[in-house]
């Protein structure tokens, strides 16, 4: 493994001499940051492409929670399990503008299930004709199959922040557990020759540096097969080394900008001014150079991007201003400059990088309990105190169960509020609220004291304080998945990171194969997903090879 | 000395997010007079009175200078964080514009 990182290194100082010498020919790149999460504006990718001449459009579909979900739509159907959004838009014309521009498609859309997500995605292409598309899928995040394994081999997982808390395998039910790649996988990808990448979990700013690192031509230059997830861990002691470090914390920085979509162009903005319209709200595209620094700037629409815009996300679920880390690079934006050039564009740049920790985070989620929420709306006059009397009644009624954790939210009276902030306005300012949103948020290990709870609701309106309303549909108890942050060393996740270019069509193998329709394709998924190394590159070489059905069979049993 | 009360949405502008079980909220002081009585203000002393009851933290503070903003961190605040937190705002994503109506004595 060492020697990968040595190769790199060389490599990366012959790129950083390179882009110097690229620099007056080739400024800068374009890439657009159309989507900020799974469930965004699907108009936003299509409305991009048609009014931009971009190089790169990257769509970021995985917040923390979202591979949680997804896990859940996975267990219960194999075939999901990524962002199905990507489908609805590239239908919606984005395949036929993403063929006829040219522009590659870099996304995470794959989610706990890339495999899947790629062959949809090159359905869709065989469907205008783009037979020769080449979609290429990132694998290898998943470390579900091998957290015991490398726990033989020492790995603790522990919580990443708080040490106290019982380590990830003491947990019964661990869902997923996905390392954070980072943009050599993407780099190499494109560098291959795909106009698609798909990948699971990679960490959100990897998806616009590894278009970077095959726009810079050092994804190419990487002559060994086997690819660093990111970069080098080493100490270098020398300048080119250090700019190279700038140069990966610059274009991290500029992916950080772009990956949460329309929040830098005056959505979720605190100083929207008054005049400017958000109902057509652009998403951003980021102009970036080979020195590190870039644009930002916004699709033709609504919207603003100003200094104030540009910083609120900068700062958008960061901690440590100084040591942000991703598996590319460490990023230092404690000195950064952003400067507004006018006309929706503003320059970011003053960025410094430090060589990436040895070990990778991994998000992980595992069956915690049960949740349910339920509401109901208490009028005036006095609403509160209403609302204050219903929850007492409800609490008194389910009071014999012992296993239930209650929270209730009054909105309408501060409860977006933290409680000491609330308490200290409800002295000073006199709030008169015309009606409360009484809310309960009720999580239990078991299931069904939940649903006994729940069936206490509807009651109050008819046993409750005068005018209770609101009831809708009792509300059926749903799973509540604990996130459980902690990281792995790099070694165990490289030897197990693939790009795959997906050539045949789940349709083809089910018309060829009726007989196999339903068990084999979800068991090729699962095969994909979940063994080890060498049984899924077997898999993958045989659908590559259109088809051998005795070796297929071979493989999954 | 007399002391005023001044509104933090009179000094700066914000946006909330959350890792894990902590949420982080971005203060960005509107001037650089601004950002002085902002770092003067906002100690982890009185984000912890704020959120009493909520969290007992840790809390941090760190200053950005060269774009007058200080980054918040709130600790253990989201009841293990955004999937199971029982709180609507099971994210933290309103607490940027909760701070704001908060004021400190300068």
């Amino acid at each position: 493994m060492r020697k990968h990182f040595d190769l790199l290194s060389k490599r990366m100082v012959e790129m950083s001499k390179k882009i110097r010498k690229v620099t007056s020919a080739t400024p800068s790149v374009l890439i657009g940051g159309a989507g900020g999460f799974w469930g965004d504006r699907t108009y936003a990718p299509v409305d991009m492409l048609t009014h931009n001449d971009l190089d790169y459009i990257t769509m970021d579909y995985l917040a923390e929670v979202t591979m949680s979900i997804m896990s859940k739509s996975y267990s219960s159907n194999p075939k999901l399990g990524w962002a199905t959004d990507l489908e609805r838009w590239l239908k919606k014309g984005g395949i036929s503008l993403l063929r006829e521009k040219g522009v590659r498609l870099v996304t995470n859309a794959g989610g706990v299930n890339p495999v899947s997500c790629a062959q949809m995605v090159l359905d869709v292409a065989c469907s205008i004709g783009w037979t020769n598309c080449q979609v290429a899928v990132v694998t290898g995040d998943n470390v579900l199959s091998i957290l015991h394994s490398s726990a033989k081999e020492g790995e603790q997982f522990q919580h990443m922040f708080d040490k106290s808390k019982e380590p990830l395998l003491h947990h019964d039910e661990i869902i997923a557990a996905n390392a954070y790649l980072g943009a050599g996988p993407i780099g190499r990808s494109i560098a291959k020759g795909a106009d698609i990448v798909i990948t699971g979990r990679v960490a959100d700013a990897s998806l616009i540096v590894g278009c970077m690192l095959h726009a810079s031509g050092w994804a190419q230059n990487a002559e060994n097969e086997s690819l660093p997830i990111c970069g080098p861990i080493h100490s270098w002691s020398e300048k080119e080394e250090q700019e190279s470090l700038d140069l990966l914390a610059g274009w991290s920085v500029a992916g950080h900008l772009i990956e949460c979509g329309a929040q830098v162009c005056g959505g979720n903005f605190t100083n929207l001014p008054a005049n400017v319209d958000i109902s057509d709200i652009s998403y951003p595209i980021a102009k970036i150079s080979f020195d590190g620094s870039s644009i930002i700037m916004k699709s033709k629409g609504g919207g603003i991007v100003n200094r104030a815009s540009v910083i609120e996300q900068l700062l958008y679920e960061i901690d440590d201003p100084s040591n942000y880390i991703t598996p590319d690079v460490i990023v230092d934006i404690s000195m950064i400059s952003i400067e507004e050039l006018g006309d929706n564009q503003v320059k970011v740049s003053s960025v410094s990088g430090r060589i990436p920790p040895e070990r990778l985070k991994i998000s992980s989620c595992y069956h915690d309990a049960y949740f349910i929420t339920s509401q109901l709306l208490v009028p005036g006059p006095e609403p509160l105190a209403k609302a204050q009397q219903t929850d007492k009644i409800l609490r008194k009624r389910v009071a014999h169960l012992k296993d239930i954790i209650i929270e209730t939210e009054f909105f309408g009276a501060g409860a977006s509020l933290p409680l000491g902030l609330r308490k200290l306005l409800d002295k000073t300012t006199n709030s008169n609220p015309r009606e409360i949103l009484v809310r309960w948020g009720v999580s239990s290990t078991n299931r069904q004291s939940l649903n006994v709870f729940a069936s206490e609701i509807a009651p109050l309106v008819l046993t409750g304080p005068a005018g209770v309303s609101g009831y809708s549909a009792r509300s059926k108890p749903r799973k509540q998945l604990a996130f459980f942050p902690t990281s792995i060393g790099r070694k165990h996740v490289e030897e197990q990171v693939e790009i795959t270019f997906i050539h045949t069509l789940r349709s083809e193998i089910e018309e060829r194969y009726p007989w196999l329709k339903r068990n084999v394709t979800t068991r090729i998924d699962n095969v994909m997903m979940n063994s080890d190394s060498r049984t899924k590159l077997a898999v993958a070489r045989v659908i590559r090879r259109r088809l051998h059905m005795p070796r297929i069979w071979k493989a999954v049993n | 000395m007399k002391t005023k009360r001044v509104y933090l949405r009179e000094l700066a502008h914000a946006r909330s997010g959350d890792k894990g079980d902590l949420v982080n909220i971005a203060l960005i002081a509107h001037d650089e007079e601004a950002f002085e009585i902002l770092k003067q203000g906002i100690t982890t002393e009185i984000l912890k009175s704020w959120f009493e009851g909520w969290t007992e933290g840790p809390f941090e503070i760190y200053s950005i200078e060269s774009i007058h903003s200080l980054n918040c961190i709130i600790h253990n605040v989201l009841q293990g964080g955004g999937t199971t937190s029982r709180r609507l705002d099971a994210q933290g994503k309103a607490l940027g514009q909760a701070l704001l109506q908060a004021w400190i004595e300068v």
